[in-house]
């Protein structure tokens, strides 16, 4: 709703920072920013990599702002970068083992991810019923998707993104947006069926 | 697949309003007669809740971080090429978004532009030949670039009006009055354009320019002409994400007063999407104060609480 909102102003934006405005860049990232760590954070689980996502991400819109001609809006094109350099970093962990975000300490264990979350839901005492067995096993389920079921899942669940706009991000159907979203919901239904 | 099987694989898309309008009709008269698949539909919401708690926000210290360090490798990239008078021509020409249809237009005024600047314009291309070869002088010049040998180049549109009627199921017609549904420089021309869209408003491509009026047009008049064409398609997902922008955003009480009414119509079924909306604009100030009481009684009725925790 807030990216909507900025809308009307955009263009202008756009075409300031494409004659060379820096601020009026700097003020496109900041439009923006906050929801492309959000997603490459959720999707990765790991702050350094949605950190270089982060970098690459904006450095890339930097250099290729020119060549954006408003055939989609900058959103759309903004997250077509940024879906595709998280699936790069999704597939390349199918073929190395990655680092675990719970690391062992003498204190016990210490979830890295932690110290990079804003403690919005502080002092809700849903949060402290919330069993961290399901957390674990949510996180696990979600670890366990394929890296397209993942994205689609992120982008609807917590983006909120339409299935239509889905698509387009990720150069393919609403149909085929829509059957991901189903296969993902399906598995995390029959993993936590147990737990709800 | 028996029926319950059936609608159960449906529950997800429900929830997240991506079923078609006669999917979510179907399966939600098979709710109101099958208790079991209404536990299931209970069991489905709480995996929804269940995820949500998963959901990281990244904290201040780190979007701090990624600002600075992007500041600092910004400073060290070069400064990118500025597109070219011929990109910047095309892009003026280029009709967006979302206006696929007029593109070919577009490529065709490109084309009839060189082969015109090829017959018309004297050699060497110099304003005085221009002249002395009888045309008309330019009423608008869009775009100037100086050249490296001190002459000026230019971009200039040439106005001609013209009479054009036509039915409304003609597509240039469509697509002439689809272009005057955004004339940024005439509300009145926008808000006649739109009353005429209205009863087309089952075609995608006019909806979407309704949805589209709605959600950008500086005018009120404007933004109150497309909510009318949109008001029998209040099931549709773009219509509803259209109505919670106005909903929360818009600047007019009486149009986001009218946005609950047609979000809400006459279900008063308990709605995840719906009641966060509804919640997100209790917690929005004071002057709002009747917008939030209609939002606060149709929470009631819906069974929610009315702030979120």
């Amino acid at each position: 709703m807030q990216v909507k909102s900025l809308h009307v102003d955009e263009t202008a934006l756009i075409r300031a920072a494409q004659a060379g405005d820096h601020a009026a860049f700097e003020q496109l990232v900041r439009a923006y920013d906050q929801s492309v760590l959000r997603l490459a954070l959720n999707l990765l689980r790991s702050p350094e990599d949605a950190h270089d996502v982060y970098q690459e991400a904006f450095l890339r819109v930097y250099r290729n702002l020119n060549s954006f001609r408003f055939d989609c809006s900058f959103h759309t094109w903004l997250y077509r970068i940024v879906t595709n350099l998280c699936l790069d970093h999704l597939r390349k962990r199918k073929v190395r083992r990655e680092e675990a975000t719970v690391l062992a300490t003498a204190e016990g264990p210490l979830d890295r991810m932690e110290s990079v979350m804003e403690q919005r839901v502080e002092g809700d005492p849903q949060r402290h019923l919330f069993s961290g067995q399901v957390r674990s096993r949510i996180k696990q389920v979600l670890g366990e998707l394929t890296p397209r079921e993942r994205m689609v899942f992120e982008l609807r669940h917590y983006q909120g993104l339409r299935l239509r706009r889905i698509g387009e991000v990720l150069g393919t159907t609403e149909e085929a947006a829509k059957n991901c979203l189903f296969r993902a919901t399906q598995k995390m239904r029959a993993a936590l069926g147990d737990f709800l | 697949m028996t029926e319950c099987e059936s609608m159960r694989a449906r529950l997800a898309l429900l929830l997240y309003g991506e079923l078609s309008f006669d999917d979510e009709e179907r399966v939600e008269s098979h709710l109101d007669s099958c208790v079991d698949c209404r536990k299931a539909l209970e069991r489905e919401r709480a995996l929804h809740a269940s995820l949500d708690r998963v959901e990281i926000t990244p904290s201040p210290s780190l979007v701090r971080e990624c600002r600075e360090e992007l500041e600092a490798r910004l400073a060290d990239e070069p400064r990118p090429m500025a597109p070219n008078w011929w990109d910047k021509l095309v892009d003026a020409i280029a009709i967006r978004p979302s206006g696929g249809f007029l593109r070919p237009v577009g490529a065709l005024t490109l084309v009839a532009v060189g082969f015109a600047a090829a017959r018309m314009i004297p050699a060497g291309g110099d304003v005085q030949g221009w002249i002395s070869a009888g045309l008309a002088l330019p009423g608008h010049v869009r775009y100037v670039e100086r050249e490296p040998d001190g002459r000026v180049q230019m971009v200039v549109d040439e106005t001609r009006q013209r009479i054009v009627s036509g039915r409304l199921d003609e597509a240039p017609i469509r697509a002439l009055l689809l272009a005057a549904a955004k004339d940024p420089g005439d509300a009145g021309l926008r808000a006649e354009t739109l009353e005429i869209l209205d009863e087309r408003a089952q075609s995608a491509e006019i909806r979407e320019a309704l949805v589209f009026a709605l959600e950008h047009d500086p005018n009120d008049g404007v933004r109150m002409k497309a909510m009318d064409g949109l008001k029998a398609f209040g099931q549709d997902p773009e219509v509803r994400g259209a109505l919670k922008y106005v909903l929360l955003s818009d600047a007019n009480r009486g149009l986001r007063t009218q946005a609950i009414d047609l979000l809400v119509g006459q279900n008063r079924a308990f709605d995840r999407d719906m009641v966060g909306t509804l919640q997100e604009v209790m917690q929005q100030g004071e002057q709002l104060s009747y917008v939030r009481e209609r939002c606060r009684r149709v929470l009631e009725a819906m069974n929610a609480s009315i702030e979120t925790y």
